[in-house]
């Protein structure tokens, strides 16, 4: 079964490469604008041979990962306010959503002017959009615990603190990686989209050298790099974790 | 010597948004070491009645006196066991039996020790390290009587906690139940709509009015033990108990 789906996903990306190949050899377009899939092979192992693609990708990453555990730390503390306290979700819930439907990207010109062009400026944007997708699902993971959950847990004697890391974290969990999955890929935009306004580091810096440049090849190169990322992390971080927990707490 | 005394219980429940009375006056009193079980007809509120004594909520007149002083809020003196058991799935079903003992902070050596004894008492011992979800229901209810024990509360308040079992393994659990009330002594109210499970397990059997309730009868019951469903000395108790149930049966289905 594995093996299986396997072959079809390697017989569909061979797949596309041919097209690519076979749009390329019919010479429709320039060189300059539609490259061969070897050009951007080609330009990419530039990229890897002389480190400027490795230290775009860590670049990348690392700001990724800080704002993205910033934005886990802060967001399970709202939602789990928002859920619990109802004067908290009357008053800052009802602006989360309106703030989520900000572009995380339109939070850059904030953050230039805030923290100049920055690591922290961002890792502010990264910020901005992860923080309230993991608010939003926290939120919903606390309000559908099951009551006798809580109930029994008060009952032997947890409150406060050991309340919410014992009882409300784990058994909002399921809901609070569905907030990482969709808070980790807005706030990798808002990396990508923040290092292209910024013009300081990291591969969308690169992205939009390849811009500057005309190299469409590095263009093409750098979005492809950015989308393994994205599937990579989801598949093997965030994928895993979900299947764990789902076994884990019995819902599949 | 009164364990638990309940004095003029009253509860409103809202329903289409106007106050319902549920409980209209609830009082009576638990001795030292009694297995209690309180039966009525369904919505009557004797769980909202277990929930109160549990802490879990506030009556809205009355109040229940444990060991002579009034319940304010819930504590481990009190464990509530849940219908659906309320186990935590994130856990191992040992980490569910200790989770009020770390809650307590009781040092890991210590709440093995105290965990071993009652998984041991559960027959749980091989299953210690499983999920809850590769447990049956029984398994389930067992554990959740472990996590209850282990807390060694002053009293112990069981929410129909067999009413999802399939008979053979009730009945089992039944008998159980009676060995562990006679091995640690414990007070315990059950409540249950199955007038044989009361029959059974109780030394008392408190029977509830319909709504707005209150105590019908109080029936003791002082057979040997184990007792089992199918003995034909509870038969003349369970007749007793359905008489007493039919008209309040009957006016809550009128009222519906």
């Amino acid at each position: 079964m594995r093996a299986k789906s396997l072959g079809k996903k390697i017989a569909f990306y061979v797949g596309i490469v041919l097209v690519w190949q076979a749009l390329d050899m019919a010479s429709i377009w320039p060189d300059s604008v539609f490259p061969s899939p070897y050009e951007v092979a080609e330009d990419l192992g530039y990229g890897a041979a002389d480190g400027t693609l490795w230290i775009g990708i860590g670049t990348s990453l690392w700001r990724l990962a800080a704002g993205f555990a910033i934005a886990v730390a802060g967001g399970i503390m709202l939602g789990i306010f928002m859920a619990r306290v109802n004067t908290v979700n009357e008053t800052i819930g009802s602006i989360v959503l309106g703030l989520q439907s900000i572009p995380s990207v339109a939070w850059a010109p904030l953050a230039i002017i805030w923290f100049g062009l920055t690591d922290a400026g961002i890792i502010f944007v990264t910020v901005a959009g992860a923080l309230f997708a993991v608010t939003i699902n926290t939120y919903t993971g606390v309000k559908s615990i099951n009551p006798d959950f809580i109930a029994a847990a008060q009952n032997m004697g947890a409150k406060g603190e050991q309340l919410i890391t014992k009882v409300l974290i784990p058994a909002a969990f399921p809901y609070l990686i569905t907030g990482f999955k969709q808070g980790w890929a807005f706030g990798w935009r808002g990396v990508v989209g923040a290092e292209l306004l910024f013009s300081f580091l990291g591969l969308g810096f690169l992205l939009n050298v390849g811009r500057q440049l005309s190299d469409v090849s590095q263009v093409i190169g750098m979005m492809i790099v950015i989308m393994i990322i994205g599937i990579v992390i989801d598949g093997l971080i965030f994928k895993r974790l979900e299947d764990k927990v789902m076994a884990r707490w019995g819902l599949r | 010597m009164a364990k638990l005394e309940a004095k003029n219980i009253v509860k409103y429940f809202e329903h289409d948004g106007k106050p319902l009375k549920a409980l209209g006056g609830i009082n009576f009193t638990v001795e030292d070491g009694d297995f209690v079980c309180l039966v009525g007809p369904s919505g009557c509120g004797k769980s909202t009645f277990l929930r109160i004594a549990a802490g879990l909520q506030k009556p809205d007149e009355g109040q229940i006196l444990l060991d002579n002083r009034p319940i304010t809020k819930t504590g481990p003196d009190r464990i509530m066991v849940f219908q659906e058991g309320a186990l935590f799935p994130w856990l191992k079903v040992r980490d569910n039996v200790e989770f009020g003992l770390k809650i307590a902070g009781i040092p890991e050596s210590e709440r093995h020790q105290i965990s071993d004894r009652y998984l041991d008492m559960m027959q749980l011992s091989k299953f210690a390290n499983s999920y809850t979800y590769q447990l049956s229901t029984g398994m389930r209810q067992r554990v959740a009587i472990a996590r209850a024990l282990v807390m060694d509360p002053e009293i112990l308040l069981m929410d129909e906690p067999f009413a999802a079992l399939d008979a053979q393994t009730r009945d089992l659990l039944l008998v159980e139940m009676q060995m562990i009330w006679q091995k640690t002594k414990k007070t315990i109210i059950f409540v249950t709509h199955s007038i044989s499970e009361s029959t059974v397990l109780g030394n008392k059997v408190v029977v509830f009015t319909h709504r707005p309730s209150t105590i019908k009868k109080i029936i003791p019951i002082d057979h040997k033990r184990p007792r089992l469903v199918e003995d034909e000395t509870l038969i003349p108790y369970q007749r007793e108990i359905s008489a007493l149930l039919r008209p309040e049966v009957k006016a809550t289905e009128d009222s519906q």
